[in-house]
């Protein structure tokens, strides 16, 4: 039998399925769309077909509770932290970057969260911002990570909204201001939004969709903070925490994350 | 329907006293009905931390438009008129009990239609005190202009740190200037013993309020902040009246029997929390359910203990009362606001702050100018931000701070035992 947890966020549902010892077997994510039990009805039958879940399952996010099989529901903040304390067992900030929520987090020594702060109401310096931008300059995200390694400079996004930062970066164009260098501008917006939140006094991990698909943006954070870091499939760690949250057993691997043969690894990128 | 594996929910208990403040506010409602159809007695409108002691002695009934921005919140309704007070050039980011306030004014609606009114009750005079906030000058003189009314006020020292002589002088010196203007509006002489008796009747009503607010010291609390939000409404609006103060002897009785039965507001009451900011009122039902749930009582705010003017003094009307309105929580600096919270969060054996920043009522959004970490360093309890604002619902994300409440809930849990 192995258990599951889901993270189903505003964009994104992601399940991480794991073993009588809490080590992860596979992962898989679907985009979240407007039903959160269908989506996570897609994780449960993909994981299905080649494993006996438990049940219940343990969810957080946004849909936490809404999905039709039994559940426990979770803080998505709670669990992130469990699960990034059980990565680096010390006292850290966690910046997590989600479709529509920044978030910071101070875990304590004890890996308890000892304050959090989230976004205002306002798209700016989230995965929405990215994509609508995205969008508007007919650029996949893969070519966005691209395009950002053939910046020759930053540019300055001043703009706090999604709709006025499309305009500016209009103008920009206009007076020749190359896509690279945008794209770094953007980025950089981003990160300026999401360390306003609070100061970060100690080891930094980067998580969420947003830099899991934007490599750049970790590359960028490690420029202010040497001493950060985003463990791979950080995406996930919510997901992951949630069966943390739910379970007495101990982790044997020190970075439960780090790729090992059992997992499966055709799971969609974001 | 969705299967929960662990879904044991806590239910509210509503106060028994809350017919009898139906009641109380019916009346008063009925009272200035009476007086807005026949001109019988005069009409004040006052702000809500404004010189009603004074108002109720001169005979006037006295109209609170801030009480009517509440009702237009808790009516879910703000959204529909803030963008007509938009329009006619109110910005969006200025206070939206005055935008949406405005705003019904000018569709001609009010939820006082439903009692019978025609309109809100024209003013014979409007009277404020700029204690709270600048903005409320602006919006009462929006309507001096409409009705071509006169419009007095009290204009009080900001960030006061120690209510010296000098701010009891010049603000008790206000209210004497005022009097003849309001005389001239009410028709009638400004009488000593009725002021005296005014004050002493807004100085009972407010220590009977006090008294209900200090009940929450008890574990479990026999009322919590929604609970409070509701039943202020007398000391809002009657204060200097006896029908505030019997009221409260109401309230307070219960209170009393429900600490004597061990009866909670939140039943299961395990964290205790101070409110920070201005309520939500398009929310107040649904997070008073969501706390509830997470077996959680707030206990005290800083918005419900704002009108606890103990200080008035019947024997000393004019003195006593600027020393009551500059004393305010609002208007004092952030130094002694601090120390008073402090007292505050001790006093009630508080687990957690929730600092509520408020998009259009800066003075009311404790969190703007760092408190929040001052005080932390200073108690060590921990706290949540949540953005939000009193009225206009557009400025909250519910589902956002639903996991930010939980979540704090979730936090407090693993430390408080």
């Amino acid at each position: 039998m192995y258990r599951l947890g889901v993270d189903l966020g505003s964009s994104y549902t992601k399940g991480v399925l794991v073993d009588e010892n809490n080590r992860i077997i596979a992962l898989h994510c679907v985009k979240s769309g407007y039903n959160f039990n269908n989506a996570s009805m897609k994780i449960i039958s993909y994981f299905a077909e080649k494993y006996k879940i438990e049940y219940p399952v343990y969810t957080c996010g946004y849909g936490r509770e809404q999905i039709k099989t039994p559940f426990i529901s979770n803080s998505e903040l709670i669990a992130l932290s469990k699960a990034v304390y059980e990565i680096y067992k010390c006292s850290c900030s966690i910046i997590d970057i989600g479709g529509q929520d920044t978030k910071f987090i101070s875990v304590n020594s004890l890996g308890q969260v000892d304050k959090f702060k989230m976004n205002r109401k306002c798209a700016a310096g989230t995965g929405s911002f990215l994509e609508e931008i995205a969008f508007r300059l007919d650029v996949t995200p893969a070519e966005f990570t691209n395009l950002a390694k053939e910046a020759t400079q930053e540019v300055k996004i001043n703009s706090f909204c999604t709709v006025f930062a499309i305009s500016e970066i209009i103008g920009m164009i206009k007076n020749g201001a190359t896509l690279p260098n945008i794209i770094i501008g953007i980025y950089n917006s981003i990160i300026l939004r999401s360390i306003e939140l609070s100061l970060v006094e100690d080891r930094l991990v980067i998580t969420g969709g947003l830099p899991a698909m934007h490599p750049t943006i970790v590359t960028l954070f490690k420029k202010r903070y040497p001493y950060s870091d985003s463990p791979e499939y950080s995406q996930f760690l919510a997901a992951y925490g949630c069966i943390l949250l739910n379970s007495v057993k101990k982790i044997d691997s020190p970075h439960p994350l780090n790729p090992s043969p059992k997992r499966e690894e055709e799971f969609p990128l974001l | 329907m969705s299967e929960k594996v662990v879904q044991d929910k806590s239910e509210l208990i509503k106060l028994e006293s809350a017919k009898d403040l139906r009641r109380t506010m019916d009346d008063y409602f009925a009272r200035l009905k009476e007086a807005a159809e026949t001109r019988c007695r005069k009409i004040a409108w006052c702000t809500s931390v404004g010189p009603a002691e004074l108002l109720y002695s001169m005979g006037f009934e006295v109209y609170f438009p801030e009480n009517h921005g509440a009702m237009l919140g808790a009516g879910k309704n703000a959204d529909k008129y803030i963008p007509s007070a938009v329009a006619h050039g109110y910005s969006p980011d200025i206070c939206s009990y005055l935008t949406s306030d405005i705003g019904a004014f000018l569709q001609n609606e009010t939820p006082l239609q439903k009692s019978g009114f025609s309109s809100v009750p024209r003013p014979d005079i409007l009277v404020y005190n700029t204690n709270q906030c600048k903005e409320v000058e602006d919006w009462f003189s929006f309507y001096a202009r409409y009705f071509k009314v006169p419009i007095v006020g009290i204009h009080t020292p900001l960030s006061i740190s120690d209510v010296n002589p000098e701010i009891i002088k010049n603000v008790s010196a206000q209210y004497y200037r005022i009097i003849p203007e309001l005389e001239k509006a009410a028709e009638r002489k400004f009488d000593i013993d009725s002021f005296m008796e005014t004050v002493g009747l807004s100085h009972d009503g407010c220590v009977l309020w006090k008294q209900v607010l200090q009940k929450a010291r008890n574990h479990p609390s026999p009322i919590n902040f929604f609970d409070s939000a509701i039943h202020m409404g007398p000391i809002v609006v009657m204060r200097g009246t006896s029908y505030a103060v019997e009221y409260y002897k109401i309230l307070l009785a219960e209170l009393e029997q429900r600490i004597e039965q061990n009866i909670g507001a939140v039943p299961r009451e395990r964290f205790r929390i101070y409110w920070e900011g201005m309520p939500l009122w398009y929310k107040l039902s649904n997070l008073a359910k969501l706390f509830a749930r997470l077996d959680t009582c707030i206990v005290a705010s800083t918005y419900c203990n704002s009108w606890v003017f103990d200080d008035l003094d019947p024997a000393d009307p004019f003195e006593s009362s600027a020393l009551a309105y500059s004393k305010l929580f609002i208007v004092r600096s952030d130094e002694v606001k601090e120390n008073v919270l402090e007292r505050l969060l001790q006093e009630f054996t508080i687990h957690g702050i929730i600092y509520h920043e408020s998009k259009t009522c800066t003075r009311n959004s404790n969190n703007r100018f760092g408190m929040q970490n001052r005080l932390f360093k200073r108690t060590s309890i921990p706290y949540l931000e949540i953005n939000g604002d009193l009225n206009d619902p557009r400025c909250y994300s519910e589902e956002q701070s639903i996991i930010a409440i939980e979540t704090f809930i979730d936090q407090l849990s693993g430390q408080v035992k």
